[in-house]
């Protein structure tokens, strides 16, 4: 979005209209409220970028219907021209003229129609530039359709507009909505408003409604309609005085103008582009440049093509006491006033234009068996009145007063420090510790991380990594859409690739899609708008069609939600964020027949179970509470089926930098949290209790999936059918892919890692298996000089040797301790009592590696420990064989 | 390769789509290639993914990949324009042939803008009840509600013992005319004969209707009077309080009398406190998005939640004070009572409720006749509308239509079971709307179902909570208000679950239309089921609702 500059920002509210009575819709579900339709046809106008257009930056919903909307505000406009009673100098109104045509132009190129043009919405700028205001009103209304106010103003009302008709709400008569009016139907009220501003006063105002559209429709039986317009306005002055002013005050070219504006008949009058070429504007039309979209970040052509510096680079920071904020983009401000406390509805209700009754003083007398009611007295405060209110930036500057300059503009090359010094960065440090609830109310952070992220984002891809190592403090709310995005690597004509993808050809699994997507994340605003449905549907069938060997199961559209919803405007990027998160972390979930990777995939879920939570995983195999009877749409959907989006964006910001065996330590994670209430259950109420999953406090569930993350060797997630290895050099950048970050997969393949086991193999263990070269990784007994992780960063490992004492002493890993298999366990499979179990006990929280000749030894040690409750068993795969070749073993020197 | 396929045809607004063949040539080596393509006007297509699938479609070489584009959209662009055209000239057509009224016309847009804009909107007539509500919201909220409280009370109380005078009078003529019919009986057969006996009890009977009319009229002007003071006081004092500034007025309000003197029970007509059995849940709605609610179960008699309780308690005091604080806020209490299908205060819990309302002046609120006249004239109005639209449109019986409008035709002054009408209170102790839902005999049958009128009745009574900001509404759990011999264990706990189920589902609905803001529901049962029934519903209620995890303080592992 272009930045604030001298704008300010102004917000103005209206009602959408109520819906009947009880009435569903075709497909049996209730109605979708008339504010949620127009919030979500909002939407598109955010991109709908130009200088000669306020850009619309928000909408909110209030309380009954109410909706608000926020947009770039001047405070000064035409009206005030009419008010001073001033006549427009003849190159003041080609002016107007030719930049108001610019926006209409840009508007109707994006297929919307203004409708409501009157003086005081086109509001003029600091330098004297027309903004159009409001021109999005029809568009989000669906011409006027979502609400009981008609758009538009009666004295600008085209001829053809009356004669469609209004169509009142409360009047059942009609049953359609109104025809759509057509681009030039603004070239007429635009006719209209140049002829206010060259007689220097307003049109038809003292006259009734009804007679000024009567008096606008009988213009079509005139020859002249400049010269009667002019009459009109002389029934208050001398007519003779204002037929002369129209022809001897007005140039011949403006008179030209006026009457190709007000052409009667729709089909002689010429549309805003046409207009724009005509040769009337020849002398003005040379003073403008072509307004050019900047490019996007994700596309196929140079985004720095067009970039000019100045020949002296110090030009560019030439003013020193700027005002930085207004620098930044209309939204970004508007966020950070938010977050400084502001709010909407105060601010229209101290401006007096939300005015509330008590709502006790307008119940209804009586309510009908089918919900009508009647004797609710008309509430005024229903009432239109769209008067646009300032929202003062003050608070916000206070709020910001201390950032210095700097913080503004941070300086990238320095990888080290993750926070720009400023004066006030001791006080960011601290921030940086607080829960990130704080952190993303606050104003003075988020503006810092904002613009970090925001200059990163700027320099994407090359900034890669840089964006990595700041995700991983957190992610600005703002921002989070395009920083996912570069979390998951998308570069390219994105936009292009989905152009080209058939969205619109019926398959097979339309009638699936249709049936879901009305119940996925439906809470949601933005999700549960007909546009929302529209976008949903068309970014599913998208992937569908571009994925011919996978198909759509169910779950697929809670995993388009969060992207869908971040990326509402764009669904190029929603679709190319979709289409690679889902082969990072959902392999071949999605083909058609998916058991075995499912089977593969709970399957090391619950050993994941066993190794962190020894007594639960007991407990629910006891039970029989297996994961298939709940996880599958944990995993299937990445938990968006399971959590609202808010709680998604938080566990996703940190899913996503993690590996693909990240979410099993979530589901652990989720487990953990219920584990009172597992443990104190049989199966019938663990059953009950998953099928509506709790309130989940989320972010402790992230700190302790990450927690659990550290403490899970990598290869204990080890799975067959993972995606295979990534074909080396893609990292175009070089992304320096950390440990935690990078997959077991993606490493390369070599003597000691784990081999692929039989799925009934993997089913009989209830310990996962580690590979060799985790296990040198982790005990450090590489003589290739240190691991690839700091001493710290490390989780600590006891290597148990279960061999007899015999083969212990040929050879066995320093370190490790000896407890012969024969010896440890009673009858009853307790622990014996000895000293070797005693160290064992010692080192009870370490992550215990056993090593046997015999795997099957190693399967029944691990799982004899697991049953008395050893957390962070695991067993060598291949055993101490796997060894042998690396000459790591050392015999111990004999005792003396 | 003139290639020619017929798209799928985009589903538009059927009145006005139309379609229309878009045609391209380019050459190919040395072909000359044509390819056309039938479009449905208003194209409702983005108009690069229609590019994007027509180039993947036919297969249409890389190269005319641009001209393709900018020849489409200039088609579309251009048609689209030519077809806003003929419509608006087909209606300014319309105009000049005289097939539309141009009266007609302007005056519908003349209405539509003074309906609904501000600018165009006739001025208000000031309204002195809204701006009494103002004045009252901010005195309320003032350290003067304590002293408006207090004079409350005393106007209350003066009520009550004019209330306890009527009852002694009324004792006294009852006893005295007991004693003269005794003596009367005596006398029958003897000197007096049935006929006399008669006339006695007509003239006893008339003696009676004479008193109780005299104390009504009294107490009607009491209250008449009362009413005027309170308000003329308010505004009053508001204006003294706008005048001067505030630290004096409040030593002002201090000095202002407050005798609270206690006064002495004023008969076994004000109820004693009874154990009231009751039990709060707070429960989760919502399969991702949870909202958070307040549900109660009590055991009460459904008039507890009107009648004032002595002042003497402070509980009473502080409930008082809530309902006077929340009266003009958007939490109001409302309370739902089953009523009979007479718009009127004559007979059961009607009239019950009805010597309540009347037991304290109501200083904001017509009286209850007042308001159920005017209810009386709404319903009639309202069955007017419906008569006329029917008749409109007579195509669409609604569900079981014939029955209901036979009942209607016979009398349209009565309501049908699953209506209600409304009214408010300012002086009842927890409640600021009454929402009397008509119910017939049917709900004590045992096999009601989730679309009895009863049931629907409740999900509108929800739905105006919702629109209207009542954030707390108390709802007769089993649909009855007092219990009967066929009303059984099982039939209650059948009763119940239906009505716990339906509620369910009705929040859930109102999460979609209010956003899911927190609210509070009461099921009440009444008095006379057992504390076991009670402990049983209160079991029953837990499995229906999710109610939300108690906060386990215990450390992480």
């Amino acid at each position: 979005m272009r930045p604030l500059k001298d704008a300010q920002l102004g917000a103005f509210t209206f009602f959408a209209s109520a819906l009947p009575h009880d009435v569903c819709g075709s497909n049996g579900l209730p109605l979708t409220p008339n504010s949620i339709k127009i919030l979500g046809r909002f939407q598109i106008l955010k991109t709908v970028t130009h200088p000669r257009l306020c850009q619309y930056v928000d909408i909110s919903r209030g309380k009954h219907e109410r909706l608000i909307v926020v947009a770039e505000h001047f405070e000064s406009s035409l009206s005030d021209f009419q008010k001073q009673g001033k006549k427009a100098s003849s190159e003041k109104v080609l002016q107007v003229a030719y930049e108001l045509l610019e926006g209409l132009d840009f508007m109707n190129k994006h297929g919307m129609v203004h409708r409501a043009l009157s003086a005081h919405n086109v509001l003029m700028d600091c330098k004297g530039n027309v903004k159009l205001a409001k021109f999005g009103l029809y568009h989000m209304t669906d011409h006027g359709a979502d609400v009981d106010f008609p758009i538009g103003y009666p004295s600008y009302l085209a001829p053809e507009v009356i004669a469609q008709g209004s169509f009142h709400p409360s009047d059942f008569s009609h049953d359609e909505a109104p025809l759509p009016s057509g681009p030039k139907t603004d070239v007429w009220s635009l006719g209209v408003l140049l002829f206010e501003l060259c007689a220097g006063r307003r049109l038809l105002q003292n006259i009734e409604i009804s007679e000024r559209l009567k008096f606008i429709l009988t213009l079509g039986c005139m020859d002249d309609i400049v010269t009667v317009l002019a009459e009109e306005h002389g029934c208050l002055d001398a007519i003779k005085l204002i037929k002369a002013f129209v022809y001897r005050e007005l140039p011949e070219h403006v008179l030209e103008l006026l009457r190709k504006c007000l052409t009667f008949l729709p089909s002689k009058r010429p549309t805003p582009a046409e207009l724009l070429g005509d040769p009337i504007f020849n002398g003005v039309s040379c003073l403008y440049t072509p307004f050019k979209k900047p490019v996007s970040l994700f596309s196929s052509s140079l985004r720095c093509a067009h970039l000019e510096l100045p020949e002296d680079i110090s030009d560019l920071c030439k003013d020193d006491d700027e005002d930085y904020l207004s620098e930044r983009a209309i939204n970004e401000v508007y966020h950070l006033w938010c977050l400084a406390g502001g709010d909407l509805e105060k601010e229209l209700t101290n401006k007096g234009i939300i005015q509330s009754k008590p709502p006790i003083c307008t119940l209804a007398n009586f309510v009908l068996e089918d919900g009508e009611s009647f004797g609710q007295r008309r509430d005024r405060s229903f009432l239109l009145d769209d008067t646009t209110v300032t929202l003062s930036l003050c608070q916000l500057g206070n709020r910001l007063r201390d950032v210095a300059g700097e913080a503004y503009y941070p300086l990238l090359e320095d990888e080290q420090s993750s926070l720009p010094q400023s004066n006030s960065s001791n006080e960011l440090s601290t921030t940086v510790k607080l829960p990130l609830i704080i952190r993303e109310r606050d104003t003075e952070y988020q503006l810092i991380r904002i613009i970090l992220f925001d200059r990163l984002l700027k320099a994407y891809p090359y900034k890669k990594n840089l964006v990595w190592k700041e995700a991983r403090v957190d992610i600005p709310p703002l921002v989070r859409g395009l920083v996912w995005a570069a979390l998951l690597g998308i570069e390219g004509d994105i936009q292009a690739k989905y152009e080209s993808t058939d969205k619109d050809t019926p398959i097979p699994t339309d009638r699936q899609i249709e049936v879901d997507i009305p119940r996925c994340h439906q809470y949601d605003e933005l999700l549960s708008s007909p546009q929302g449905h529209i976008k949903f549907r068309r970014v599913l069938k998208a992937w569908v069609v571009s994925h011919p060997d996978l198909v759509y199961w169910q779950g697929l559209d809670s995993l388009c939600a969060p992207f869908l919803y971040l990326n509402f405007n764009n669904e190029a990027l929603a679709y190319a964020c979709m289409s690679a998160f889902i082969p990072k972390y959902l392999y071949n979930f999605f083909l058609k027949d998916n058991s075995h990777v499912i089977q593969e995939y709970l399957t090391v879920f619950s050993q994941m179970i066993a190794f962190h939570d020894p007594e639960l995983s007991n407990h629910l195999n006891e039970i029989g509470f297996i994961p298939d009877l709940y996880a599958i749409p944990w995993f299937l959907t990445m938990f968006t089926h399971v959590f609202p989006l808010h709680k998604i964006f938080h566990l996703w910001d940190t899913l996503l930098l993690g590996n693909s065996s990240f979410p099993f330590c979530i589901g652990v994670a989720i487990l953990q949290q219920l584990r009172d209430r597992l443990l104190a259950n049989g199966f019938n109420e663990c059953i009950l209790l998953f099928s509506d999953l709790p309130e989940i406090d989320i972010e402790r569930c992230v700190r302790e999936s990450i927690n659990l993350f550290c403490w899970t060797p990598k290869s204990a997630t080890y799975r067959q059918h993972a995606q295979p290895p990534k074909a080396a050099g893609d990292n175009g950048f070089g992304k320096a892919a950390s440990y935690y970050t990078s997959d077991y997969q993606d490493m390369p393949k070599t003597d000691l890692s784990r081999d692929p086991l039989a799925l009934c193999d993997l089913k009989a263990e209830v310990a996962p298996r580690i590979s060799a070269e985790d296990l040198i990784d982790l005990c450090e007994l590489s003589l290739s000089g240190p691991g690839k992780r700091t001493r710290a960063g490390k989780p600590k490992i006891v290597a148990v040797d279960i061999r007899n004492l015999e083969d212990f002493n040929r050879g066995h890993i320093s370190g490790s301790i000896n407890i012969p298999f024969s010896t440890a366990f009673g009858p009853n499979s307790e622990l014996v009592q000895c000293p070797a179990t005693g160290v064992l006990q010692s080192y009870r929280g370490r992550v215990i590696v056993i090593i046997s000749h015999a795997i099957t030894n190693a399967i029944m040690f691990a799982a004899h420990l697991v049953k008395v409750n050893f957390p962070r068993v695991c067993f060598l795969d291949g055993g101490i064989n796997k060894l042998k070749p690396t000459g790591l073993l050392t015999v111990p020197s004999p005792m003396i | 390769m003139p290639s020619c396929a017929t798209m799928k045809k985009n589903k538009g607004k059927a009145s006005s789509t139309n379609e229309k063949e878009f045609v391209f040539e380019f050459r190919a080596g040395q072909h000359n290639c044509v390819l056309k393509v039938p479009l449905q006007f208003p194209v409702q297509e983005i108009i690069n993914d229609l590019h994007g699938r027509l180039m993947l479609l036919h297969k249409i070489p890389c190269y005319i990949e641009t001209d393709l584009k900018s020849s489409l959209s200039s088609f579309v662009e251009k048609e689209t324009i030519l077809d806003y055209d003929r419509e608006a000239e087909l209606a300014l057509q319309r105009l000049t042939a005289g097939d539309v009224d141009i009266n007609q016309l302007t005056n519908a847009w003349t209405r539509s803008y003074v309906e609904t804009t501000l600018e165009h909107a006739r001025p208000e007539e000031p309204s002195w009840d809204e701006d009494f509500a103002d004045v009252y919201h901010e005195l309320i909220h003032s350290p003067a509600s304590d002293t408006l409280l207090n004079l409350e009370h005393n106007y209350f109380v003066s009520i009550s013992e004019l209330i306890s005078e009527r009852d002694m009078e009324l004792k006294k003529l009852q006893e005295r005319q007991a004693s003269e019919m005794d003596k009367v009986m005596h006398e029958l057969g003897n000197t007096l004969s049935d006929h006399d006996v008669n006339a006695v009890a007509s003239q006893h009977f008339d003696a009676q209707q004479v008193l109780e009319n005299k104390w009504a009229s009294e107490q009607k002007q009491v209250t008449g009077i009362q009413k005027h003071e309170y308000q003329q006081w308010v505004i009053s004092l508001h204006q003294d309080l706008q005048k001067s500034n505030s630290s004096q007025i409040t030593e002002e309000i201090k000095v202002q009398p407050s005798q609270l003197l206690e006064v002495a029970d004023p008969g076994a007509r004000m109820f004693e406190e009874q154990p009231q059995l009751e039990e709060s849940f707070t429960i989760h709605l919502g399969a991702q998005l949870k909202t958070m609610h307040n549900l109660r179960l009590v055991r009460a008699d459904v008039l507890d939640f009107c009648k004032h309780r002595q002042h003497s308690s402070a509980g009473a005091k502080l409930r008082r004070l809530q309902t006077a604080l929340s009266l003009y806020s958007s939490s109001l209490c409302g309370l739902v009572l089953l009523v009979d299908n007479r718009v009127n205060s004559y007979s059961g819990i009607k009239r019950e409720f009805a010597t309540v309302a009347k037991e304290c002046t109501d200083f904001h609120f017509p009286f209850l006749e007042a308001q159920l006249d005017e209810v009386q004239q709404v319903l009639l109005y309202a069955r007017a509308q419906r008569s006329s639209k029917q008749k409109e449109q007579p195509e669409i019986p609604r569900n079981g239509g014939d029955d209901k409008n036979k009942n209607v035709e016979r009398n349209p002054s009565n309501i049908l079971p699953g209506e209600f009408y409304i009214s408010r209170h300012s002086n009842l102790s927890e409640v600021h709307a009454v929402f009397h839902l008509c119910v017939d005999d049917n709900v004590r049958s045992g096999n009601i179902t989730a679309r009895d009128p009863a049931i629907m009745g409740l999900r509108n009574i929800l739905k105006v909570c919702c629109t209207h900001d009542v954030t707390t509404v108390t709802v007769p759990l089993l649909l009855v208000h007092d219990m009967s011999e066929e009303m059984t264990i099982p039939w209650c706990l059948k009763r119940a679950e239906l009505v716990f189920k339906c509620v369910k589902g009705f929040m859930m609905e109102m999460a979609s239309w209010d956003g899911g803001i927190s609210r509070t529901v009461q099921f009440l049962v009444p008095k006379s089921i057992s504390e076991e029934m009670f402990y049983q519903l209160s079991n029953m209620l837990p499995q229906i609702f999710r109610v939300s995890s108690t906060l386990t303080l215990t450390s992480k592992h």
